[in-house]
């Protein structure tokens, strides 16, 4: 004999994730580091921008750089002589807090003032994954489509600051920046948003000034 | 592709469950799916049929629930759901249904949650 019942559950999948982001958080917290996560589009300017953040800082930077199966953005980072972890997702399109949480363990992190963490390039997926960081800035470019940031709404409005990259091709490739921008603040009225070309070198000093004042608050 | 990972967080879910239930089969699985969470409902339960496979959760019909988004407006105090428009885009927009604002806090509707499950077990 057996009997039918009707039993709760209850269990918030997306928990066990929040609750290793915040652990993260506070393993860094402990450690006096502010963590900047960098989410974007796939050839966006992600790596570019964290080299030339490395480059343009007086910061102790470390960085976890996530690619889905290289460690081609590891690699570009070490080149510049600071610490950095490639983290894998293998099948997976996004970093979760578990990898960052392991990632972190290898870091020296009496060394680091700020932690850099590299998304893998997807404008959908990490919107459900918190990391532990304590700013999150969205990357996209110019020659995705000047409609990116309409499709994409979410990560735009739960990012703090977004970079419109590649603005110097935005003729060749008859993309409206501008628009960008307005939708952006649109969606997100209090997110920053900064016009940069990493390439001729605009920009970049908005963005080191947003994680400056982030790291002040 | 994290319907993948979400959908073993779910079989997780409802076989720790059954077993401290002493379930002998789950007849009945309801998901909860906020309209936030970047989740395909067609997806996740393709890879909830494929995940469930010689388990005792094979049989089961999956119940999914689409949880509205919940919102307060910063510029007008309404609280409530919001207006979501699937024709506009698959990731729904969010505004104030009341004033047109963006400028809203989301209370509700990013989750995944599993909420209960019916079992067979034998006679105490």
């Amino acid at each position: 004999m057996h009997q039918v019942a009707d039993v709760e559950v209850a269990k918030n999948i997306m928990d066990a994730n929040k609750k290793l982001a915040d652990k993260n958080k506070k393993n860094l917290e402990d450690k006096g580091i502010f963590c900047v996560d960098f989410v974007g589009a796939i050839g966006s300017g992600k790596t570019t921008l964290i080299e030339e953040i490395i480059d343009n800082t007086d910061y102790k930077i470390g960085v976890l750089a996530g690619d889905v199966i290289s460690k081609f953005d590891a690699g570009r980072i070490e080149k510049h002589n600071v610490p950095v972890v490639g983290l894998n997702t293998g099948k997976e399109c996004h970093l979760d807090a578990h990898l960052v949480g392991h990632g972190i363990e290898d870091l020296p992190l009496d060394d680091i003032d700020v932690l850099i963490i590299e998304n893998v390039g997807n404008l959908i997926c990490p919107v459900d994954f918190e990391l532990g960081s304590h700013l999150r800035i969205v990357v996209v470019s110019v020659t995705e489509g000047d409609d990116t940031v309409e499709k994409h709404p979410i990560i735009f409005k739960t990012s703090d600051v977004v970079v419109i990259n590649k603005v110097d091709l935005a003729d060749a490739v008859g993309a409206d920046a501008d628009k960008m921008v307005d939708d952006a603040k649109e969606l997100n009225p209090d997110i920053k948003v900064i016009k940069s070309s990493l390439k001729e070198g605009t920009g970049l000093d908005e963005i080191i000034d947003c994680i400056d004042t982030a790291m002040k608050n | 592709m994290h319907e993948l990972s979400m959908a073993q967080g779910i079989i997780n879910a409802v076989l720790e469950t059954a077993e401290t239930n002493n379930a002998t089969e789950v007849n009945e699985v309801t998901i909860e799916i906020g309209r936030l969470a970047m989740i395909n409902p067609e997806q996740l339960e393709f890879i909830l049929g494929v995940l469930i496979e010689n388990t005792i959760i094979e049989d089961a019909e999956i119940k999914i629930e689409n949880i509205p988004v919940e919102i307060e407006c910063d510029d007008c105090e309404f609280h409530g759901n919001a207006v979501i428009d699937d024709k506009d885009h698959y990731a729904p927009m969010v505004k104030c249904p009341e004033c047109g604002s963006y400028k809203i806090e989301i209370l509700n509707g990013k989750d995944i949650i599993v909420k209960n499950i019916v079992i067979e077990k034998p006679d105490d």
